[in-house]
C-alpha cells in the first residue's frame, strides 16, 4: 500500500487510540489581508461537505470572499478545471494519467494534487447483522464477476460466509456507488482488483444513499467513506489476506496504514510552475491544511492530516 | 388535458353521451373514470400525509428521556423509534425490542455518536429530568445534557444547574442581536470595501494587459494603486472593528456537561436555543415549533445545510422559476403566433409542430447538455472574453441562474407554444373578420384582438411551464445549480440583479440532504419538511398565475369574447 509507506513512520509517535484527535503541531490559521473574489468547486460528492464546511470556515475569516460549491462526482472534477469553470477540483481518487493528459494539453503543465484529509472506506452491513469481518479476497468475491482476488468461489450468499439460520438462505443485497463516484473507482481498483462490479450491485447517488439503503435493509452490504457512517450500520474488519487478523476502522489502524481501505482525498488545482499560485486558491488550501480546517475534517467524519502530511502539502505549493 | 382550457369554452361538450344508449358498459365507464379519480386523488393525498407527518414533526420538540442500563451507563437524549430487532422480526424468534436514542453531542470530545441504538431489556432505570437542557447550537449539532457554569475573563458569572441555565436564557437573546450585527457589518460595510477592492484590482489588470504605454497608463495606474490602498486601509480598520466585534462576541464561555460527566467549554454566542424541553407546556411547545418553523423558512443554512434555515433555496427556486417565465411567454408566444397566423399550413409547418410536440418528451438532462454546451461554455466563454478577460474566474462561462433559466426556458416552451397555438385557434373566425372590416390591418387585429382573447391560455402555459420548471432539477445540476451559494442573486451592490452567480435551489437541497448528507440519520426528517415547501412554493406560484388568469378571463367574458 502506498499509504503504510508514507504513513508508517510520521505516525507511530502520535499516540492516537480510538478515538479521532486533533495533531495539536497543526498551524493556526492566520488571514492575510486583501483576499476577496470567487472561488468555484466543483468534484466529488464524498469531499461535498467538507468543502461546504470548509467554505463556511472560510468566509467567516474573509466576510467578502464567495464560494460556490457543486459536487456530483470525481469525475466532474478534471473537466471543470479545464475548462476554467472551477478552481478547486476536490477529488476523492487521484487523477487518471488519461485525465492529467487531456489537463496538461490544454495548459502545458500538470495539475497539482493537494492531499487534504484522510478517509477510510468501510464496507457496510446491517447494525444487526452478526458479521463481524472479512478478508479482502471475500469482498472480491462478493461484489467482483471475475474474482481477480483468487477466491476460489463465488459469494452470494449468506451462509457461503459462514453464517447460519435464517441467514444461511439469504442472498447478500448489495449496494455501491455510482461510476461518476471517486469511491467507486477507488474501490474497484483497490478492493477488486480493477475487476468489474456484478450486475447486482444497487448503484446509489450518493455516499449517504449507501448507507441508507443498508439501514433499511437487513440482508444488506455495500461499502462507502466512513464519515457516513450512522448508528444503523456497522463497519466490518477487514483483513488483508486469508488467515490473517481483521482490521478496525479505528483511526490508529488507519494511520499507521494497517487497514486496506485507506485513502487520501485530494484537492486538485491549476498551478503554472515558476508562478505564484492564485492568492485566493493558495489562502483557501492553507486554511484547509490548518488546525481550523483539520478540525472540521473531524467534523464530517474523516480523518484529519498531521501535522508533517499537512506541511508537506504546503510545501508543495509553496504556502509554507 | 388543462391545455384545452382555452377552447372548451362555447363548442359543445364532448365525451361519452349521457343517454342510456350504450347502457351497462356506459355506467361501468363511468364508474371506472371516477375510480381513476379517486384513486389519483388518494395518491396525492396519501402523499401530503406523509410529507406532512414525516417533515412535520421534524419541529416538534421531544421529550429528553434519561435511562439508566444494566452496564451503569447513563444516556440522555430524544427517543426517535421503538421497534422490535430486525433480527428477531425476520426469523421469528422471540421478539427483542430496541429504541433509537438521539443523543446528539457530535463532537469527539462528548462522545461523538448521534444516535445510539439500545436494547429495552438493557434499561434499568428511565425518568425524565426536569431540568434536562437541549442545546441548539451553530455548530456540532444539539446538545443533550447540562450547562454547569458560565464564565466571562477570569471570573464565574453564573454556576450551577439553574442559575447557568436562567442566565444563558438571559443571554441567548442578546447574543443573538450581536450576531446578527457583526453579519451585518461583514455583508455591509465589509462586503463594500471588498467589491471595492476587487473592482480596482481587476481594473489594474485590465490596464496591465492594454497594449498601450503612454505615460497616461502610468499615471493611470498609479491613481489606481492610490485608491487600492485607501480602501486597503479602510478594511484593515474594519476588519479591527470585527475582531473586537467577535472578543465580545465571545466573551462569555459556557461550560456544558454531558450525561457521563464529559465536559466542554464553548461560547455562549455559539447557542442558537437553550431549551428545557421536559418543562415545557403545550403553548411553549407549539412557540418552539413555530420558532423553528421560522427558521427553517427565513434563515440561512450552516452545517453544510444540515441545519438552519433553507432561505436560499427558496429564493433561488422563486426567482429561477419567475426568470424562467419572463423568457419563455414571449419565445413560446411569439412562435405559436407564427405558426397558426402567418405561416402556411403545409407539411412543413406540420413538421415543425411534430418537433415541437417531441421537443416536449426530451429528456430533461439532453436540455442540460445542451444548456451546459451552449449557453455556459459557448456563449458564457464568448461573454467572458469580450467583457471580462481582466477576471481570473470565468463570470458568464460558468454556470448561473441565467443559464439556468434559459435552459428551463427551453425545456418548457413546447408546453407555452401548444397553449399559445389552442388558445388562437379558439379566438372565432368572426371576431377577426370583425375586426378587419372595421379596417385594422392583421397585425392590429392580432395585437389588439387576437391576443388579449387568447391570454388566458397563454397563461394556462405559462402555469404549466412553471410548475414543470420548479420540479425540475436533473438538467440544473450543471448549468448553475449548487449545494452551497454564499449570496442570493440579488444585491444592493450594482446592476442589483446578478444574472451570472449560482444559486441554491429546493429541488437540489432535497436530493443532497438525502443522499449526501454526512448525519442522514438526522437530516433524513428534513428531506420531507423541504420536499413539503416544494410542493407550498409550486402551488403559491401557481395560485398566483391563475388568479391572473381568471382576472383576464373576466375581462374578456364581459367584452363578449
Amino acid at each position: 500500500m502506498k499509504l503504510s509507506a508514507c504513513f508508517g513512520l510520521l505516525l507511530m509517535n502520535l499516540g492516537l487510540l480510538g478515538q479521532v484527535k486533533l495533531d495539536q503541531e497543526l498551524p493556526l490559521y492566520a488571514p492575510t489581508s486583501g483576499i476577496s473574489g470567487n472561488l468555484n468547486s466543483v468534484g466529488s460528492d464524498t469531499l461535498n461537505n467538507l468543502m461546504t464546511l470548509w467554505a463556511e470556515g472560510f468566509q467567516k475569516a474573509y466576510p467578502n470572499v464567495k464560494i460556490q460549491v457543486e459536487g456530483k462526482g470525481s469525475s466532474t472534477a478534471p473537466p471543470a478545471l479545464i475548462a476554467g469553470t472551477a478552481q478547486l477540483g476536490p477529488m476523492s481518487r487521484e487523477m487518471k494519467a488519461t485525465e492529467i493528459d487531456e489537463f496538461e494539453k490544454k495548459f502545458g503543465y500538470r495539475p497539482l494534487a493537494v492531499k487534504v484529509a484522510i478517509d477510510a472506506l468501510a464496507v457496510y452491513v446491517h447494525k444487526d447483522c452478526p458479521l463481524e469481518s472479512l478478508s479482502m479476497q471475500k469482498v472480491d468475491a462478493i461484489f467482483s464477476k471475475g474474482r481477480k482476488g483468487g477466491y476460489a468461489e463465488d459469494l452470494a450468499s449468506w451462509g457461503q460466509l459462514g453464517l447460519t439460520g435464517d441467514w444461511a438462505e439469504r442472498p447478500l443485497s448489495l449496494y455501491g456507488r455510482n461510476s461518476a463516484s471517486g469511491t467507486y473507482g477507488y474501490f474497484k481498483e483497490h478492493a477488486i482488483w480493477k475487476g468489474d462490479f456484478k450486475d447486482s450491485v444497487k448503484e446509489q447517488p450518493g455516499s449517504a444513499a449507501v448507507v441508507q439503503g443498508i439501514a433499511s435493509d437487513l440482508y444488506a452490504m455495500g461499502y462507502s467513506g466512513i464519515g457516513y457512517r450512522t448508528s444503523e450500520v456497522k463497519a466490518l474488519k477487514l483483513s488483508p489476506k486469508e488467515g490473517v487478523a481483521a482490521i478496525s476502522t479505528d483511526p490508529e489502524n488507519v494511520y499507521a496504514g494497517k487497514y486496506p481501505l485507506a485513502r487520501f482525498l485530494y484537492v486538485y488545482v491549476k498551478r503554472a510552475p515558476n508562478s505564484p499560485m492564485d492568492p485566493l486558491t493558495r489562502e483557501f488550501l492553507r486554511f484547509v491544511l490548518s488546525k481550523e480546517g483539520q478540525e472540521i475534517v473531524i467534523k464530517d467524519g474523516y480523518l484529519p492530516m498531521t501535522s508533517k502530511l499537512a506541511a508537506q502539502a504546503l510545501d508543495h505549493f509553496g504556502a509554507n | 388535458m388543462p391545455i384545452s382550457d382555452g377552447q372548451s369554452r362555447g363548442t359543445p361538450p364532448r365525451g361519452l353521451p349521457t343517454s342510456n344508449r350504450r347502457g351497462a358498459l356506459g355506467r361501468a365507464l363511468t364508474s371506472l373514470a371516477g375510480g381513476a379519480l379517486a384513486f389519483n386523488l388518494i395518491m396525492v393525498l396519501g402523499l401530503l400525509l406523509l410529507l406532512l407527518w414525516q417533515g412535520g414533526a421534524y419541529f416538534w420538540p421531544r421529550d429528553l428521556a434519561w435511562f439508566e442500563l444494566a452496564d451503569g451507563r447513563q444516556v440522555l437524549g430524544e427517543i426517535h423509534e421503538h421497534r422490535e430487532l430486525r433480527t428477531t422480526a425476520a426469523s421469528g424468534a422471540e421478539p427483542i425490542y430496541e429504541v433509537r436514542l438521539k443523543t446528539g453531542n457530535r463532537e469527539p470530545e462528548l462522545g461523538g455518536q448521534d444516535f445510539v441504538w439500545i436494547r429495552e431489556a438493557d434499561i434499568k432505570r428511565s425518568e425524565r429530568p426536569h431540568d434536562a437542557v437541549l442545546l441548539e447550537r451553530r455548530s456540532w449539532g444539539p446538545f443533550f445534557g447540562y450547562p454547569v457554569a458560565i464564565r466571562r475573563g477570569d471570573g464565574v458569572i453564573a454556576e450551577g444547574r439553574d442559575g447557568t441555565f436562567r442566565k444563558l436564557e438571559q443571554l441567548v437573546p442578546e447574543k443573538a442581536e450581536h450576531f446578527e450585527k457583526i453579519r451585518k457589518l461583514e455583508k455591509g460595510e465589509i462586503g463594500d470595501v471588498n467589491y471595492e477592492i476587487e473592482r480596482l484590482r481587476l481594473s489594474r489588470r485590465k490596464l496591465s494587459m492594454s497594449t498601450d504605454s503612454s505615460p497616461d497608463k502610468a499615471r493611470a495606474d498609479a491613481e489606481l494603486q492610490r485608491a487600492t490602498q485607501v480602501q486597503e486601509s479602510r478594511f484593515g480598520a474594519l476588519a479591527d472593528r470585527l475582531r473586537d466585534e467577535r472578543q465580545s462576541l465571545e466573551a462569555e464561555i459556557l461550560v456544558i456537561e454531558s450525561i457521563d460527566g464529559r465536559r466542554k467549554t464553548m461560547p455562549v454566542s455559539e447557542v442558537v436555543r437553550a431549551v428545557r424541553p421536559n418543562e415545557l407546556s403545550t403553548a411553549g411547545k407549539i412557540g418552539l415549533y413555530a420558532s423553528r418553523l421560522w427558521e427553517f423558512v427565513s434563515d440561512e443554512p450552516r452545517e453544510s445545510n444540515t441545519e438552519g434555515g433553507i432561505f436560499p433555496a427558496i429564493f433561488g427556486t422563486v426567482l429561477m422559476v419567475l426568470l424562467m417565465s419572463v423568457i419563455v411567454v414571449p419565445l413560446g408566444v411569439l412562435a405559436a403566433l407564427y405558426l397558426r397566423e402567418y405561416a402556411k399550413q403545409g407539411p412543413l409547418v406540420r413538421a415543425v409542430r411534430i418537433a415541437v410536440n417531441n421537443l416536449a418528451g426530451t429528456p430533461s438532462i439532453v436540455f442540460g447538455v445542451f444548456g451546459l454546451g451552449f449557453f455556459v461554455y459557448f456563449l458564457g466563454g464568448s461573454i467572458d472574453r469580450w467583457f471580462y478577460s481582466e477576471h481570473t474566474s470565468p463570470v458568464f462561462g460558468t454556470g448561473g441562474i441565467l443559464w439556468a433559466s434559459l435552459t428551463l426556458a427551453l425545456l418548457t416552451v413546447p408546453v407555452v407554444i401548444v397553449a399559445a397555438e389552442e388558445g388562437l385557434a379558439a379566438v372565432p373566425r368572426a371576431v377577426r373578420e370583425g375586426s378587419l372590416a372595421l379596417g385594422a390591418t392583421k397585425w392590429e387585429t392580432l395585437r389588439k384582438v387576437v391576443i388579449p382573447a387568447s391570454s388566458p391560455a397563454i397563461l394556462t402555459g405559462m402555469i404549466l411551464a412553471m410548475g414543470r420548471a420548479a420540479g425540475e432539477v436533473a438538467p440544473l445540476m450543471i448549468v448553475g445549480m449548487v449545494k452551497l451559494a454564499p449570496d442570493l442573486p440579488i444585491s444592493l451592490e450594482w446592476p442589483f440583479l446578478h444574472f451570472e452567480r449560482k444559486f441554491m435551489h429546493i429541488g437540489f437541497h432535497i436530493y443532497d440532504v438525502g443522499f449526501q448528507s454526512p448525519n442522514v440519520e438526522a437530516t433524513k426528517p428534513l428531506v420531507s419538511a423541504t420536499a413539503l415547501l416544494l410542493i407550498v412554493v409550486v402551488t403559491i406560484l401557481n395560485l398566483a398565475a391563475i388568479r391572473v388568469r381568471n382576472r383576464l378571463r373576466a375581462k374578456y367574458a364581459t367584452t363578449g369574447l
